[in-house]
């Protein structure tokens, strides 16, 4: 809520990432290579498939042509094409994930929302990315074009544990210009890896003829072509280079014979060659225009200063001359890269000033154009630290509002420390990026750099050299850095230091400032919020909501919709909580700009009401509708989802299911900064309470070091119900039960003053159970009495059936009326009648013949058998009439 | 050359690569000023300061990129010694 770093909102519509992702076609004028074809058949049972070599060895055309015949045999495949900017695991893992998904519709979504969880980590994506594979019934195969431009430790890494928990379908495939730092020898070792390299790659003389020959027509001799094959070594694009300066030439002999026998590097000679053929406005054309990692029309034009750029293109395209297309439009083109270096060089050499002239017209186009990530590269190309620190300023608020942390973080790494403390607006903008990213130091740098700043008159700053070219920014600076501070004092835990920030930024925040203000509610509704000030919170996220709704800021509303329905709950307003979700979705329906992030939480918490009133049917129903929009979960939909789903298994009787998904749970834990007021180890330590593992429960006690003396506050109130619970569980002896109850009396007192409708309810219930257990059945029945009467207008039932049987009995109890002792209060019985065993007594003392009794119980006839014996033996008797009447004496 | 311009604290040291092929010298400025020389074994020498072991990954790279052969990498005795 206060700061949601990980997704970008607008994930569709990206022409980068759609670029990116695209599988390239295969190229025409193809050389079919039986004998890598052949090779390449053993990829099914490989993990790896490594094409290693240099530039312009065909990597890539082999894998496009390769693949698009597996795709014929019903594989998927999902294709990445990096560029230096991929080499950062929060960047590299979403491509991938993106590309899997284009792939196989669905695969990946639950890693990808893990990934979209701050601070989930890289292992928990990677095995959950695993599992999924592991549902997919046909080969996949997810090909990282251009690996060698990954060299972050981290992607490595997970590439290695990838690698090492690939399911049987599915395979890598890296092409690369080097050897990538991964387990390749084990690999090798165990068959796993299948290899293409430089020598394979290498065009044969028969290969070279069917090339020169047949798919380019030249009709060349078979001495002409032994000599060029020997020349270029079988380099593909060496060839391919001598087959366009030779097509339409009368003097291929000579020419031939004019650069076989000398030593000049032969790609920039044909290259020059192939430059010299074309006309001088093609030549400029490709010259210009080999400053850009990706071709489009509109944005050639702006660099090259002329027009027709689109036709341009189309036409190099037509001729075959190194442009690959990146879309199915014939939109986005970009150079063949080997061909682009050679250009560049060129480009520099003739003009030294030309590159960054041209950069910075890129630069424009791209900051024109919505893309204002390729305006900074451009612009730092071209030598524009100012300009390129412009754009970045210019871009924050869309950033922020879009949520790019991932991109933030890049522009934080781009521009010079030293720019940006010249400028207060962009350096509280990369503020955020930073705090995400834990680099404490420098927030603090920035955040008093910009304190002196303001501190300066006007005239001072302009002396000092300060720059602002977003002065709509610098209004909210001081409202942004209160509010800093405020969320920095909530990391480290200062409440009142939290507070303390937030009331400052109602104070210093222009009035209309709606997003500052609404921030500093929201901040001041968490304190009270953790504070236990329910009513306070709610009035503060009230208002907060208000102040985002006039500032047109819908995307994160929802967030605080969390919190205050949250609230309800814990007030014990089921009902209330119910239409704050309610209008959740109905906000989240009206929205136009697509689908709104927290919605699917919204359904989550309609589960969990669903959950605790018993209807189990609607509450899968709502998550299921959760789980169809998890992309659009918040920070806490992984863990929220996963808990009200070990909640449903719990009231399913299936304890060691719920302890699987709150483990998960736990994996993937994050409130938000919210108070962990249900704690995930809590949850686990009543579930091994109904579980029977006493032992696990008291263990989970011991680690979080409670004890029924603990001053009491709202934020561990769960955590100490717990406590009582386990207590009780746990072989109590009198003076426990006492410690017990004295705190349970404690917490009740205290959820009462603090209106906690929910706690009173459920300490109520607990101690119905404590009094039970001690014996006193008419204050238990009371306590239960009361708690049932709280419970009834909102339909509370699993806040009971969770506590277990023992509490069961004694509703049933106050049902017809009459008590059943408690198990331990079975006077004059050393080893007293277990619940089934009370079950099949009371059977017993029926008409009902054995046979009978066993259906009635849904047990077997052994069972049933084992059951009656046992309850003889504790009873000291031999036959059931016997039984019936020490039963009735025992008064059982 | 231009190392005691930017300042002592920078060691540049000197580096010798030779590669297969001879590259025109259109390439110096793509090779950020650094020499190039063509023997008559059909190999080109790039020479020239390099300022840390990261700047000679990058222009390594920077070959790799345009797809020469790497021959041989040398470092050269600071002169004097």
């Amino acid at each position: 809520m206060v700061h949601t770093p990980g997704v970008s909102d607008d994930r569709q519509a990206n022409p980068l990432v759609e670029t990116k992702l695209h599988i390239p076609s295969p190229r025409r004028n193809l050389v079919t290579r039986p004998r890598l074809q052949v090779r390449l058949a053993g990829a099914a049972d490989a993990k790896l498939i490594l094409v290693s070599a240099p530039a312009g060895f065909g990597k890539t055309t082999l894998v496009t042509s390769w693949l698009s015949t597996v795709a014929g045999d019903g594989a998927a495949v999902a294709w990445v094409s990096l560029d230096e900017r991929d080499n950062d695991p929060a960047l590299f893992w979403p491509y991938v994930l993106a590309a899997l998904e284009s792939a196989v519709p669905g695969l990946g979504a639950n890693a990808r929302a893990l990934l979209d969880t701050a601070g989930a980590p890289a292992d928990a994506v990677l095995a959950t990315l695993v599992n999924e594979l592991h549902g997919v019934n046909r080969d996949v195969f997810v090909v990282l074009d251009d690996f060698h431009v990954i060299d972050h430790h981290d992607v490595q890494e997970g590439l290695t544990y990838l690698l090492d928990h690939l399911p049987e379908r599915a395979h890598l495939v890296l092409t690369s210009r080097a050897d990538p730092p991964l387990p390749l020898p084990r690999l090798r070792v165990r068959g796993e890896l299948l290899e293409i390299r430089a020598a394979d790659l290498r065009f044969t003389n028969d290969e070279a003829a069917a090339y020169l020959n047949g798919a380019m027509g030249l009709a060349l001799t078979a001495a002409d072509i032994a000599t060029l094959e020997a020349r270029t070594e079988g380099w593909i694009a060496a060839l391919q280079l001598a087959a366009l300066s030779m097509q339409g030439r009368e003097d291929v002999a000579d020419f031939i014979a004019g650069f076989a026998g000398d030593d000049r590097f032969i790609v920039d000679y044909l290259a020059g060659e192939v430059l010299q053929r074309q006309p001088e406005s093609v030549r400029r054309f490709l010259l210009q225009t080999s400053v850009l990692d990706r071709l489009q029309g509109s944005l050639c034009d702006a660099v090259t200063g002329t027009t027709g750029g689109k036709a341009a293109l189309d036409a190099l395209n037509r001729e075959n001359l190194f442009v690959i297309p990146l879309d199915d439009r014939r939109e986005w083109y970009r150079y063949h890269h080997l061909f682009a270096d050679v250009l560049r060089a060129r480009l520099l050499d003739e003009d030294p000033h030309a590159p960054a002239e041209l950069h910075r017209r890129a630069a424009d186009w791209f900051a024109g154009h919505g893309d204002p990530s390729s305006a900074i590269r451009h612009a730092l190309a071209a030598g524009d630290v100012d300009r390129a620190a412009d754009v970045a300023e210019m871009g924050l608020p869309e950033l922020r509002r879009s949520r790019e942390d991932a991109t933030m973080r890049a522009w934080v790494q781009l521009i010079p420390e030293d720019v940006v403390r010249l400028r207060p607006v962009l350096a509280i903008g990369f503020v955020g990026a930073l705090m995400s990213t834990g680099a404490l130091d420098r927030v603090d740098d920035y955040l008093r750099g910009a304190e002196q700043w303001l501190a300066l008159t006007p005239t001072a700053r302009d002396a000092a050299g300060m720059i602002v070219v977003d002065d709509a920014q610098l209004r909210t600076l001081p409202g942004a850095i209160e509010m800093y501070r405020a969320a920095l004092a909530l990391m480290a835990g200062d409440i009142v230091c939290t507070v303390d920030h937030a009331r400052r930024v109602l104070t210093v925040a222009a009035d209309d400032d709606d997003m500052g203000r609404a921030a500093a509610y929201a901040l001041l509704g968490l304190a009270a919020w953790s504070e236990g000030d329910l009513d306070s919170a709610f009035a503060d996220y009230t208002d907060s909501i208000a102040r985002m709704r006039r500032a047109g800021h819908i995307a994160d509303i929802l967030g605080c919709s969390i919190a205050m329905a949250d609230i309800r709950v814990a007030q014990g307003r089921l009902r209330d909580a119910q239409r704050l979700y309610e209008q959740g979705l109905q906000l989240a329906a009206d929205y136009q700009a697509g689908p709104l992030r927290g919605t699917a939480d919204m359904y989550v918490g309609l589960a969990e009401i669903l959950r605790e009133r018993d209807d189990r049917e609607a509450a899968a129903e709502q998550l299921q509708r959760a789980q169809e929009l998890e992309l659009f979960g918040t920070r806490q939909y992984p863990y929220r989802s996963r808990a009200v789903r070990a909640g449903l298994q719990l009231a399913a009787g299936d304890t060691a299911g719920c302890l699987e998904l709150l483990e998960e749970a736990e994996q993937v834990y994050d409130t938000d900064f919210s108070p962990a007021v249900r704690p995930i180890g809590a949850r686990r330590a009543r579930a091994y309470v109904l579980q029977g593992d006493v032992n696990a429960a008291r263990a989970w006690v011991r680690e979080r070091n409670l004890s029924t003396d603990d001053e009491l506050r709202y934020v561990t109130e769960f955590e100490h119900i717990t406590l009582a619970i386990v207590r009780i569980n746990d072989a109590p002896g009198e003076r426990d039960l006492q410690q017990v109850g004295a705190m349970l009396d404690r917490l009740l007192a205290s959820a009462e003053a603090g209106g906690r409708g929910s706690s009173v309810i459920e300490i109520l219930a607990v101690q119905a159970l404590a009094f039970d257990a001690r014996g006193d059945t008419p204050r238990a029945l009371d306590a239960l009495r009361r708690a049932l009467t709280l419970a009834e207008p909102e339909g509370y039932v699993q806040v009971f059936d969770s506590l277990g049987p023992r509490l069961s009995a004694l509703r049933e109890a106050l049902v017809t009326g009459s008590a059943r002792p408690h198990p331990k209060q079975q006077q004059g019985l050393v080893d007293p009648l277990s619940e089934r065993e009370l079950d099949v007594m009371r059977l017993l003392r029926s008409d009902l013949s054995g046979p009978d009794i066993a259906r009635e119980l849904m047990v077997s006839l052994n069972t049933m058998r084992t059951h009656t014996k046992n309850i003889y033996t504790k009873l000291g008797v031999n036959n059931r009439r016997e039984a019936v009447r020490r039963a009735e004496e025992l008064g059982l | 050359m231009c190392a005691h311009h930017i300042g002592s604290y920078v060691a540049f040291v000197q580096y010798e690569i030779r590669v297969k092929g001879h590259l025109d010298s259109r390439w110096a400025a793509w090779f950020d000023g650094l020499s190039l020389t063509r023997a008559d074994d059909g190999t080109t020498v790039i020479r020239g300061p390099i300022v840390d072991q990261a700047a000679l990954h990058g222009l390594l790279q920077k070959l790799r990129d345009i797809g020469v052969p790497l021959i041989a990498l040398t470092q050269l005795r600071p002169e004097g010694e």
